[in-house]
């Protein structure tokens, strides 16, 4: 569309510059940070210039939080819950918008609740559950006199255990336990056309198959912005790792060695305040889900418009 | 919706939901419930006992004027940091699908921030906005105590709704972007073609069929604000000065974590999971109305 | 799914050297600490445990950093909860009263008995032992860190008035601030908002009670009064030197915390943990002249022993017997005199025996820098003999007391309430925390 509006384009590029100018400067003075000798972090005015101790800062970064092990931790964590999200999610809003059984609209809004609560107000509770996460399963036993059945029959005591502290699987399961990709998932498949899904009846398409051939390569660009979303989300995460990951040698990301960096000085603790050093760490650990949206943008933004063309 | 279900295979349905059922139960329905026996007890942190107690808890923060305030807080937080948010996000979206020269840098350029961690953003916050050291320090020195949120409450309430907001930019900007260009071209070419000025069909053409994206996005934006707030929060201010600060679900975390007080923080998270549940079925059943029915 | 292949390549490595380092150790008795100090001083803790290793064979600390203090005893509690927690956990000063309740520990004296060792629990200085005992004087954890808030002053900038000595009363305090200020010195004298530096230092050096019942040793239904004693003076007295320019408020939301200001030579003069005297040293400006005194009295006040400051370390509960006697050992490596030494020369902490400090002080440990002044820190925790306002806080819900306090003083410094009123309103919303943690342990007593 050819249109000549030469103020408004002028405008337009200053209203686009002040975003950008409103998304740069905050990580500029990060950069800047991590580039200076502790002496100059700590002499105010900050400096808007990077210093040359950039590597030096890094190097330390790197070494004292470990940084090697832990980035391939949070990596594999990552694609797990992005993984594992698209996988559940768009099975459940697959069932709950193209089928009908009895408890259908409970089980939406049971998920859909999961929304609302923030991990931070049950977490202790959530804990209990990692430790073992068969617990509410014997509970049910107990209760409903299963257990009590088992034991008269076999005489063998039912005790279920499934450990999740210090493992992978106790850092990707809660996380993958909420509603965000089933309620994305369930608004684009409510977009799709009733005629596209007569069709496959038509033709004889059994679920499955209708699931395989239609829904998923349609949704394709949806899963790419959910892994997007996931991959970041899992990764930013701090509080639910440090909880469940005691052997921090072994099973610790990324992000909760950066808060481990950051100095806290506490009336009776007073660490060293060498800020520059957590910044650097801090430009580590933000490096690669920049990266997975560089990449995953290009396919996201382009398969977006690719479909209205 | 009804006439949506298309396949009665009532066991295939149930055994798709299963794996998501199962894992919310265990992961979210079962600690939720021990958080609200903790809400009814007095419950000692060690786990040495509890005694139930009714509705003791929820009496003592009902009769506090600072869970009051925090309450209050919340709302100015989620309001401004959500319209802020989004307002800014939808410009931008706005003009950058406007695909002048430069559009792929800039998109790519404004998508960014949305991949930093919080706990880094709040970190790059605080030095912005540190009153004797960041972009104010000069200001300061010519009027003293301009801009201080370390004393002054509603500067640090504004400090944490831009470091919160910033984010959300990004991820607002994503949806809008996406949103304007699900809409077809030749809907917004015949406009074109009809006269309509740039910021006309915007208003006329763009703007109300961004209309289900705005509020899929207000709905996802105040619930985060709500509880996502924390960890800016935890960093900056640490609900301070003097708890201008103080939103529930920072409240919730230091009575519970750091007071050990499990079943005062237990009592209002359960007052929070409430609040939040409300105004999103409210908003839910409006989003469902504008998507069907208008 | 590259990405994925990767990471599953990466799975398989990491999980094949944690089976190796696993068989390497596996003669050994392992145990897990976990303590609440982060940055430099968490890697020195880890430095402690890496010589206890060292020193023998049969036993494997593993040291884990939990964050912060208050992470630190949120995630033991978690872990507790359920039945995962470590053998020995660093506790901080104020999560004292709730663990002392909880009988959730193996009480230190008992602990050492049981194992063969043979501890002369007098050896602990009076000062820092009692604020971690009973009312009886019984040790149920083991002083680990300790520090007690100094006085930090600037040598260049007093020089520029003609002065060579630290001020002794806060009214010197306020007169050298006017000469500094009037030097062009633009803060002369900086606090925060700390309780624990203002108001705990302050009362128990003054000789003033913070809550009823002997600060709470007494019972569970002690009541704050520290809006009736001469903090309230020491509150309003900083007040008038804040609204008068000559004192400032430095705390990291303003950019600069206290310490950074004084090591970047903004401020001149200070009051802060005897634990930052390193940090001092690394931070401060090239070619600085600073040095350390005991915190200043009102004039005509008999000085009595400051109150100590850092943590203890607890064992909790439910551990097998091998888990104990690693924890043992650990406990006495810890109090001998060259552990002292090792952990006082790597980080500001004063030693918590006797003859730990006698040790270093014979060896000349505090005769030249950087470690030169540490040692007033002790003077100033020995100043007295503990009196039963002075001996430490027993206060449940502390955490919460402090931070209402805190807040109180934001709002007092902002001019939003005066000084009488905010005190007033500090203290009744921490007698409604402390009637609650009564009642959460309702029949029980501290010991």
């Amino acid at each position: 569309m050819i249109e000549r509006t030469p103020i408004l384009n002028v405008a337009t590029h200053l209203i686009l510059v002040v975003g950008l100018a409103i998304a740069f400067v905050p990580m500029w003075l990060v950069f800047v940070a991590a580039s200076l000798t502790i002496q100059e972090i700590n002499t105010p005015p900050i400096s808007l210039i990077p210093g040359n101790q950039l590597l030096v800062n890094l190097a330390e970064a790197w070494n004292r939080a470990g940084l090697g092990d832990k980035l391939l931790n949070s990596l594999f964590v990552a694609v797990m819950v992005a993984s594992g999200k698209i996988f559940i999610a768009s099975l459940t809003a697959f069932a709950i918008v193209f089928f009908r059984f009895p408890g259908r609209m409970l089980v939406f809004w049971m998920i859909f609740v999961t929304l609302m609560l923030p991990l931070e107000v049950r977490i202790v509770p959530t804990y209990a559950v990692a430790a073992n996460a068969l617990a509410p399963a014997q509970a049910v036993l107990e209760i409903t006199g299963i257990a009590w059945l088992w034991r008269m029959l076999t005489g063998v005591e039912l005790a279920l255990e499934w450990n999740l502290l210090n493992s992978y699987t106790g850092l990707v399961l809660p996380l993958v336990a909420t509603a965000t990709g089933t309620f994305l998932f369930r608004q684009f498949y409510l977009t799709i056309p009733a005629e596209i899904v007569e069709a496959a009846r038509m033709d004889g398409a059994g679920p499955l198959r209708f699931l395989r051939d239609m829904l998923i390569p349609l949704s394709k660009t949806n899963m790419a912005a959910l892994f997007t979303i996931m991959f970041i989300y899992a990764w930013n995460q701090y509080l639910w790792p440090i909880l469940v990951t005691t052997d921090r040698v072994n099973y610790g990301t990324a992000v909760m060695e950066l808060k481990r960096l950051i100095p806290t000085a506490a009336a009776t603790g007073g660490g060293t305040p060498d800020w520059n050093v957590a910044m650097a760490g801090c430009l580590i650990v933000m490096l690669p889900p920049l990266v997975v949206v560089a990449l995953m943008q290009r396919y996201f933004v382009r398969g977006l418009i690719g479909a209205d063309k | 919706m009804e006439n949506r279900a298309y396949f009665r295979t009532v066991w295939l349905g149930i055994a798709l939901v299963v794996p998501q059922a199962l894992l919310v139960l265990t992961f979210f329905y079962w600690p939720t419930g021990a958080a609200l026996f903790w809400a009814f007890t007095l419950e000692q942190p060690w786990g040495g006992g509890s005694q139930f107690v009714g509705f003791d808890n929820f009496v003592a923060i009902f009769e506090d004027s600072y869970y009051w305030s925090s309450v209050v807080r919340s709302l100015i937080f989620a309001v401004a940091a959500s319209l802020l948010a989004m307002g800014i996000a939808l410009t931008m979206a706005l003009f950058c699908d406007r695909q002048l020269r430069g559009y792929a840098y800039y998109r790519t350029a404004l998508v960014w921030p949305f991949a930093v961690a919080a706990p880094a953003a709040a970190v790059a916050f605080r030095y912005v906005f540190a009153p004797e050291a960041g972009v104010f320090s000069a200001l300061n020195q010519i009027y003293p105590n301009l801009w201080n949120p370390a004393m002054n409450g509603n500067h640090a309430m504004i400090m944490i709704i831009i470091a919160y907001a910033w984010k959300y930019v990004a991820y607002n900007f994503i949806f809008f972007l996406a949103g304007l260009q699900a809409i077809p071209r030749a809907l917004v070419e015949a406009g074109a073609i009809d006269g309509a000025g740039v910021l006309r069909r915007m208003r006329d053409i763009q703007l109300p069929l961004l209309t289900p994206t705005f509020f899929f996005l207000l709905v996802i934006n105040l619930t985060d604000s709500f509880v996502d707030s924390f960890g800016i929060i935890d960093i900056t201010t640490e609900g301070g000065p003097a708890k201008a600060t103080t939103l529930m679900v920072y409240k919730i975390y230091f009575d519970g974590f750091k007071g050990l007080d499990y079943s005062g923080a237990a009592a209002q998270s359960i007052v929070l999971m409430l609040l939040v549940i409300g105004l999103t079925v409210v908003q839910f059943r409006y989003v469902e109305r504008k998507i069907h029915y208008k | 799914m590259k990405i994925l292949r990767r990471a599953a390549l990466a799975l398989a490595v990491t999980s094949l050297l944690g089976a190796a380092t696993d068989a390497s150790a596996q003669q050994r008795i392992k145990f897990e600490l976990w303590q609440g100090l982060t940055g430099d001083l968490g890697e020195r803790v880890n430095d402690v445990c890496k010589r206890f290793n060292d020193s023998q064979k049969e036993f494997e600390i593993v040291c884990i950093s939990q964050g912060s203090y208050d992470e630190a005893v949120q995630n033991s509690i978690a872990a507790f909860r359920a039945k995962k927690q470590p053998t020995i956990v660093q506790v901080f000063d104020a999560g004292t009263a709730d663990l002392m309740l909880s009988g959730a520990f193996y009480p230190a004296k008992r602990l050492m008995a049981d194992h063969g060792h043979t501890v002369d629990w007098d050896r602990y200085i009076k000062g820092v032992a009692n604020y971690y005992a009973t009312s009886k004087g019984e040790l149920y954890s083991f002083p680990f860190n300790s520090s007690t808030a100094l006085f930090y002053w600037n040598k260049d900038a007093f020089a520029k008035i003609g002065k060579i000595e630290a001020p002794k009363t806060w009214e010197e305090v306020e007169t050298v601030s006017r000469q500094l200020k009037a030097a062009g010195y633009a803060c002369p004298f900086a606090f925060e908002y700390d309780t624990w530096q203002i108001m705990e230092q302050f009362s128990a050096i003054h000789g003033q009670p913070i809550a009823t019942k002997g600060n709470g040793y007494e019972g569970l239904d002690a009541e704050l009064v520290f809006n009736k004693t001469r903090f309230v003076d020491y509150v309003k007295f900083l007040k008038k030197g804040y609204d008068e320019g000559i004192f400032a408020i430095k705390v990291k939301e303003t950019g600069a915390t206290i310490g950074e200001a004084f090591g970047a030579g903004d401020c001149q003069m200070t009051q802060m943990s005897v634990a930052s005297h390193g940090t001092i040293g690394k931070i401060a400006k090239p070619g600085m002249n600073w040095d350390v005194a005991m915190l200043p009295v009102f004039a005509g006040t008999q000085r009595v022993n400051s109150l100590v400051g850092g943590a203890s370390l607890w064992a909790l509960s439910g551990k097998s017997k091998d888990e104990y006697r690693g924890a043992a050992a650990f406990f006495n490596f810890i109090a001998l005199p060259e552990s002292e030494e090792y952990f006082s020369t790597v980080t500001g902490y004063i030693p918590v025996t006797n003859p730990g400090f006698k040790a270093m002080m014979d060896k000349g440990f505090y005769n030249a820098a950087p470690f030169k002044g540490r040692e007033i820190a002790l003077a100033q925790l020995t100043a007295s003999e503990p009196t039963p306002v002075s001996r430490g806080i027993r206060l449940g819900g502390f955490i919460q007391i402090r931070k209402e306090t805190r807040d109180a003083l934001q709002l007092i410094f902002a001019n939003r309430v005066g000084v009488e009123a905010g005190l007033d309103q500090a203290v009744e919303r921490g007698n409604t925390i402390l009637r609650r943690f009564e009642k959460t342990y309702a029949g029980k007593q501290l010991p």
